[in-house]
């Protein structure tokens, strides 16, 4: 019961906060839409038991994602008046809302339906040693990988900000 | 949950929040004085209530009654989201506490078979909460010049999230090459860890272990904490006060407060994580009750010694000058406190005494020890926390630049360099 009201909480914070990032022409309220979002997503690991995840969520969306996004907002002095003009917002929001649903009630169907197929998870799953453990044994190739790409897309984001004269 | 655990849980959750909490005017009191060391004058050190001075330290409790009767000030171009604008100093505020919250003040207590954490939060995950949770303390100051609108604010709420930004990385890079040396994300771990030695007379300290993590570590903190020599955000020389221009009464207070107490968490962090936390150099906890016998005489003869020279200190001290005439109360402060620690003195050594000649007293000695380790981390801390002051008013203050320059251009490649040893000697080792 408690488990259920503490789930119902932060998911109305982390579904508020994101109607708060989309339909707010503030961008203070955008930011904390999306502050309260990442910290509610946080809780929903947390309430999972799964410690790994819900201090790298906080950690790395709320504190460097977050972080990142508000210096970018302010080194590029975004205002109000220098948002396009969106007259018919709420429009456009229901009617790709209503286009989206039937793929929404696809992924309920099989969520739901799959659930029980999946192993039972056993005390202590969600801690850095297990998830490390695994990471490093049965899925160090795509691990590899991801870090490979990651490095790449690092390395070009240095050769776009470097200065022309230095290529 | 048997009794003792709830026990347990709530003395330590008081204990943390105690400690956080009533360090802050201590901390305060401490910088005033210490500030005025270094400049060569006195600091605060008349305010008392009804003769009782307590070195000054009553000042910063006046300081709260002004701060609370302040007039709320907004300035008039703050006209929407004002809940955001009071929010944000409450955000850096509580982050800076709940930090504080997994450190650990003594080692597991054993009652009953059952093993307790002395932590106000009992997780096994302290550093990587640390980690988070200070990351999170940023954002209260972001929003807080970000909705100041005002040019200063704004400088200053970037400066400090870039420079978090870039900190971040050589702080969690060098926690990684910790982790990796401890084996371990617990704290409590870490200093069981510390508590042994190497090559045999060492003690495995951190600083010992790994130096240069552990100067990076300290670094990082600093930056971490927004104080000097890396308060460019607050740079007043350069733009007014940064983020918190705008901030007036309470509002100012809670930054104000978040500060000391994210410095009395990094100091925490450090002594825990370099400095072997709560445990005596050399001194397990297993050798401390074990031996518990011997340590309590060791105790016995060293106390009442300090307290001599401590009351002899105050009683030096504790006077107005010889062309002043005095009204007696400095004295009797003197007596009044000088008779308490004498009362307290005695008490700890019949307490002492029963422990050592008692045959089976498990509970009463394990006890007894958690109280000593917690009594060699609060000293630990504040030794740490003066550190902190003594750099703030030595230091000048970097330029922007020059603090970014240090975070990239030096203590990145350290610390990455620092991990990579750190890899392939554990690695060998094992």
């Amino acid at each position: 019961m408690l488990e259920n009201s503490i789930f119902a909480i932060l998911s109305l914070f982390l579904i508020g906060g994101a109607l708060m990032v989309l339909l707010s022409r503030e961008i203070v309220l955008n930011a904390f839409g999306f502050l309260i979002a990442m910290l509610a997503m946080a809780g929903l690991f947390a309430l999972l038991e799964n410690s790994f995840l819900f201090l790298a969520q906080i950690m790395i969306s709320a504190g460097a994602v977050v972080v990142l996004s508000l210096i970018a907002v302010t080194t590029i002095n975004l205002k109000r008046d220098n948002l396009p003009e969106e007259p018919n917002k709420i429009r456009w929001i229901v009617i790709s809302a209503l286009i989206v649903s039937p793929i929404s009630l696809l992924i309920y169907k099989t969520l739901t339906m799959v659930n029980r197929k999946f192993q039972e998870t056993v005390d202590g799953y969600g801690t850095l040693k297990v998830i490390g453990g695994e990471l490093f044994s049965s899925w160090v190739l795509p691990f590899e990988i991801l870090s490979v790409l990651l490095l790449a897309a690092m390395l070009a984001a240095i050769v776009i900000a470097r200065k022309e004269s230095e290529i | 949950m048997t009794l003792a655990a709830i026990i347990i849980a709530i003395v330590s959750f008081a204990l943390g929040a105690l400690l956080a909490l009533l360090m802050i005017p201590v901390l305060v009191w401490l910088e005033r004085r210490g500030a005025g060391l270094i400049q060569d004058r006195l600091g605060p050190n008349r305010t008392n209530v009804g003769g009782f001075r307590f070195g000054g330290v009553v000042q910063s409790f006046a300081d709260v009654v002004k701060l609370v009767l302040k007039e709320e000030y907004y300035p008039s171009h703050i006209k929407d989201h004002r809940w955001l604008f009071i929010l944000a100093p409450m955000i850096t505020f509580v982050a800076a506490l709940l930090a504080f919250m997994v450190i650990p003040f003594a080692d597991n207590i054993v009652i009953a078979g059952e093993s307790l954490k002395i932590q106000a939060l009992p997780v096994e995950y302290g550093v990587l909460w640390y980690l988070a949770i200070g990351a999170v303390g940023v954002i209260g100051i972001f929003f807080g010049g970000w909705l100041s609108h005002n040019k200063y604010s704004l400088l200053g709420a970037s400066r400090a999230g870039s420079m978090m930004i870039s900190y971040e990385l050589p702080l969690g890079l060098s926690v990684l090459a910790f982790v990796i040396t401890y084996n371990s994300i617990d704290f409590n771990a870490m200093v069981a860890w510390q508590s042994g030695t190497v090559l045999g007379f060492l003690p495995a300290w951190g600083i010992v272990v790994q130096p240069l993590g552990a100067i990076i570590l300290i670094i990082a903190l600093f930056a971490e904490t927004n104080r000097a020599p890396f308060s460019v955000s607050e740079g007043e020389s350069e733009i007014v006060a940064g983020y918190m221009t705008e901030y007036t009464a309470m509002k100012f207070a809670m930054y104000f407060m978040g500060e000391y107490v994210a410095m009395n968490t990094a100091s925490a962090v450090i002594i825990t994580m370099v400095f072997g936390g709560y445990q005596l150099p050399w001194v397990s906890t297993e050798m401390l009750i074990e031996n518990f016998r011997y340590f309590a005489w060791a105790i016995m003869v060293v106390m009442p010694v300090v307290v001599y020279f401590v009351i002899e200190w105050m009683y030096k001290n504790n006077a107005v000058r010889p062309t002043v005439i005095s009204d007696g109360s400095r004295e009797f402060e003197a007596k009044v406190l000088s008779i308490v620690m004498v009362v307290m003195t005695l008490v700890v050594e019949v307490i002492l005494v029963y422990l050592s000649s008692a045959q089976d007293a498990v509970l009463g000695t394990s006890i007894a020890v958690m109280l000593l380790q917690i009594v060699v981390f609060v000293v630990k801390l504040m030794i740490f926390n003066l550190f902190f002051i003594l750099v703030r008013w030595t230091l000048p203050r970097f330029r922007y630049d020059q603090v970014q320059d240090l975070g990239w251009r030096y203590l990145l490649p350290l610390s990455l360099v620092n991990l990579f040893i750190t890899a392939i000697v554990v690695v060998g080792v094992s």
